[in-house]
Order: structure tokens, then sequence, then C-alpha cells
């Protein structure tokens, strides 16, 4: 009796506290979706949701597999759970880290993408047709557990958004809910697109070193593709232009590197890099008396590219030499 | 301990031994990830501290139950601001893993949602 009586007012206890954090506090537990109710982005329509987006159940604890085979499929890649369990789930920790869910896609020729820690982006984009894999701490605040699902959706009326979730195909879960259990990973939450499209929330100063990432492994006509892509978009950006002529050169496409650099030096005339790497393909296309003049304009002994100039320049004298 | 220091090694020279070829077949073409991280200069010293950072983890990786391949294969896939954020910090950092259903949702949400929905 005195038990149940106890436990009772202790929940009642719990209850006031509850109801009193829930009237005091919402704005700093959530305060992305307080933000949403009150400005919902521009151009986002207010319900989107892809239900072919493939779902596999999660096994023990490889939701990081499931979460990431999920995205490679709508990106176009064929791939079960299982294939993944090898590149990025980590058998003592019973998990997946972050890193190598950014790094696995690469692998196939996909464009990882990091999102900006923000509501909006998601939403934005979900509207342009990009499942984002979020993590969550679903330990409600006792424990910490961390766990990887997909959104694919959401319903700005209902208030809720749509995931791909452990053993869950379409688990509904309201905005603040979301918030809150992804608010502790500081909300982390990446994309994975085909080479020749860019994600809709792409900066043009990190969506650069998410491509050159996927050049490490990735096959290098999906990498010429997605510098060309990146191109199409800033088409000023010389760290695309040199991106794109180092796929070329590699796979001897000579003239075309050479035209995607001398478009460049003319965008960017004092570009050491820009300027060795023309010299460079001029010179492995024989025309070394140009490529001469270009890397005469590249001697800038301050450059951190001093030291490659320097090489290219002695080999250009030296094919040079040979032809006399 | 000599073990550990020997892999380590060996390591380092595996994946110096792997770029090797990559850095001499683009001949003397500046590469993208070079310009990209120049911004950050001591490009040299970057590199020689990457090499370290990813032999370390890729032993880290191991000890955490990969075999020796698939170690030096996931650390490959990774830019040298990935290892260098993995390098010492395997076990701490975040591994998602657990099931999927937020099964005790806290009451104040509720509230709040309903709040939300209006």
């Amino acid at each position: 009796m005195i038990a149940a009586a106890l436990y009772r007012s202790t929940r009642l206890t719990a209850g006031a506290l509850l109801l009193m954090a829930a009237l005091g506090g919402c704005a700093s537990l959530v305060p992305q979706t307080m933000a949403l109710r009150e400005a919902w982005p521009a151009g986002v329509p207010a319900r989107v949701e892809f239900a072919d987006v493939p779902f596999f159940p999660q096994q023990d604890y490889q939701c990081g597999p499931a979460a990431l085979a999920t995205a490679l499929v709508h990106a176009g890649v064929k791939i079960t759970p299982d294939e993944l369990v090898e590149q990025v789930y980590l058998p003592a920790r019973q998990g997946s880290l972050q890193v190598e869910m950014l790094a696995a896609p690469r692998r196939y020729s996909l464009v990882s993408y990091q999102l900006a820690p923000r509501f909006d982006d998601l939403l934005r984009e979900l509207a342009a047709g990009n499942p984002v894999i979020v993590l969550q701490d679903i330990g409600q605040g006792f424990t910490v557990k961390w766990h990887y699902a997909v959104v694919v959706g959401y319903d700005y009326a209902a208030g809720e958004l749509y995931l791909r979730s452990g053993e869950t195909r379409r688990l509904a879960v309201p905005f603040t809910v979301l918030e809150y259990t992804w608010k502790k990973s500081n909300y982390w939450a990446m994309v994975v697109m085909p080479p020749g499209r860019i994600s809709a929330t792409a900066a043009e100063s990190a969506y650069l070193p998410a491509i050159a990432a996927m050049e490490r492994v990735g096959n290098a006509r999906a990498t010429l593709s997605a510098y060309a892509a990146f191109l199409d978009r800033w088409p000023d950006n010389a760290g695309a232009s040199i991106g794109l002529a180092n796929q070329y050169h590699a796979l001897g496409e000579l003239k075309d590197a050479e035209a995607v650099l001398r478009r460049a030096a003319e965008r960017h005339p004092g570009s050491v890099a820009v300027l060795n790497n023309l010299a460079q393909a001029l010179s492995d296309q024989g025309r070394n008396a140009e490529a001469l003049t270009f890397i005469e304009r590249a001697a800038q002994p301050d450059s951190p590219f001093a030291a490659a100039v320097r090489e290219t320049r002695a080999l250009i004298l030296q094919r040079l030499a040979k032809e006399r | 301990m000599k073990s550990t220091l020997s892999r380590m090694i060996c390591h380092f020279l595996v994946i110096a031994m792997a770029m090797l070829p990559f850095q001499s077949g683009q001949a003397s073409m500046i590469g993208t990830d070079q310009v990209i991280s120049s911004a950050s200069a001591q490009a040299d010293r970057n590199t020689v501290s990457s090499f370290l950072s990813r032999s370390e983890t890729v032993s880290q990786l191991q000890s955490l139950g990969l075999d020796a391949q698939s170690a030096a294969d996931r650390v490959a896939a990774m830019t040298d601001d990935e290892v260098r954020t993995l390098a010492g910090k395997v076990s701490a950092l975040p591994a998602g893993g657990d099931g999927g259903l937020v099964l005790l949702i806290l009451v104040v949400f509720f509230i709040w949602y309903f709040a939300f929905r209006r």
C-alpha cells in the first residue's frame, strides 16, 4: 500500500517537473524545431516522402551498414548491408564511426557530403530527393545509445518525419523527438550523391574537399564527372579545374586536360598550380617550348608549390635539350 | 609492446609504398588534395604527420577486431583530416549501433508535440 502510494507520488512529482520543463525549456531543448515553427524555409514543400527508398532491417548492432546500404542503393549502387559490414562495422565497438560512414561510399565512386548542422538543410536535401543519414542518441538522457537512421520524408502538417530505422520500415517521428535525439550528435547528417549531381545544400568550400576525398579511392571517370558537375555550378573554382584536368591527365586525355587548364589560367592568371599543371600537360604532348612560357610564369619562390614548379621546369628543359 | 611498435612501422611502410607509385605516376601535376590543403600550408609536414596518423589508425582499427587488409582499406578511403580526427580516439568517438526505436518517449515531447501540431 505504502509502496504504491509512494510510487504514485513520485510519478506525480516527475510528471509535474516534466511539465514545467516542457513549458519553460522547449526553446532550449529543441531550438531548431521552434525556429521552424516560426519560419518554414522558403521553397521547401510542406510534405515529401520517398516511398521507394529501400529498407534493410538492422541486424544485431549493424544500423550503420543498414543505413548506408539504404543510401547507396538509392544512389544507384547494388549492395547489401552484409557487404558493408566489412567496411564500416567495428566489432569491438559494436557500431560504426561517423568518419567511416563518410569514407565507405567513396569506394563505390559516390560523393559523401556532411550537411551543415541545420534542420533546414535536412529538409532541403529531402525536398531535392536525397535521403539523409542522421546520427541520433536514442538513450533519452539516461544512457548514451548512438544510432544511425535514414530520413526519407516529412509532413509539416502532421509534425512528423519518416525514417528507415532499425527494424522499422517507416518510423514516424515528431520533429521535436528527432531534434532532441539528433541534437546530441551536434546534428550530424550526411547524404550520398552520385558523382554527376551536387547535393542541394552543398557549400562551395565544403563540397570540393568531398569530391577530392572520393578521388582517393573512386573511379577516375566518376571523379571526372563529379569535378565537371562542380565546375558547372561554380565555374570560377580553380581547385575544381585542377581536379578535372588531373583526371583527364591521368586518363591520358591530354587535350582535354589542356583545355580545362587554359580556361582556368585565363580566370586565375596568377595561380601557380594551374600554370604548373598546364605546362606539364603541354610538355606531355611534346609542346615543350610552349610549356616553358607557362612554367616561367609559375616561378614564384614563396609559393607552397615552388618545389613542384622547379621539378616541372627541369623536366621541360631536359625534354627540350633532347629535342635538339 | 614490441609487436605494436613493429606493427606500426609495418603499416607505415605499407602505406608509404602504396602512395609511391601514385605520386610518381602523376609526374609533376600538382594534385587536387595539395591545392585544397595548401591553404593550411606546411604541406610537407602535414604529409609526414598524416602518414603517421594513418598507420596509427590502422593499428587501432586492428585492435578493435579488423584484419590488416580491411583496416588498411578503410583508412585509405579517409581524408587526412578525417584520419587526424580518428587518430588516438577510435575507442572514444561515437559508434552508432543500437536498435532503432525510441521506446520510451519522454512525456514532455508528447505534450509539446501536440502543442506543435495545434
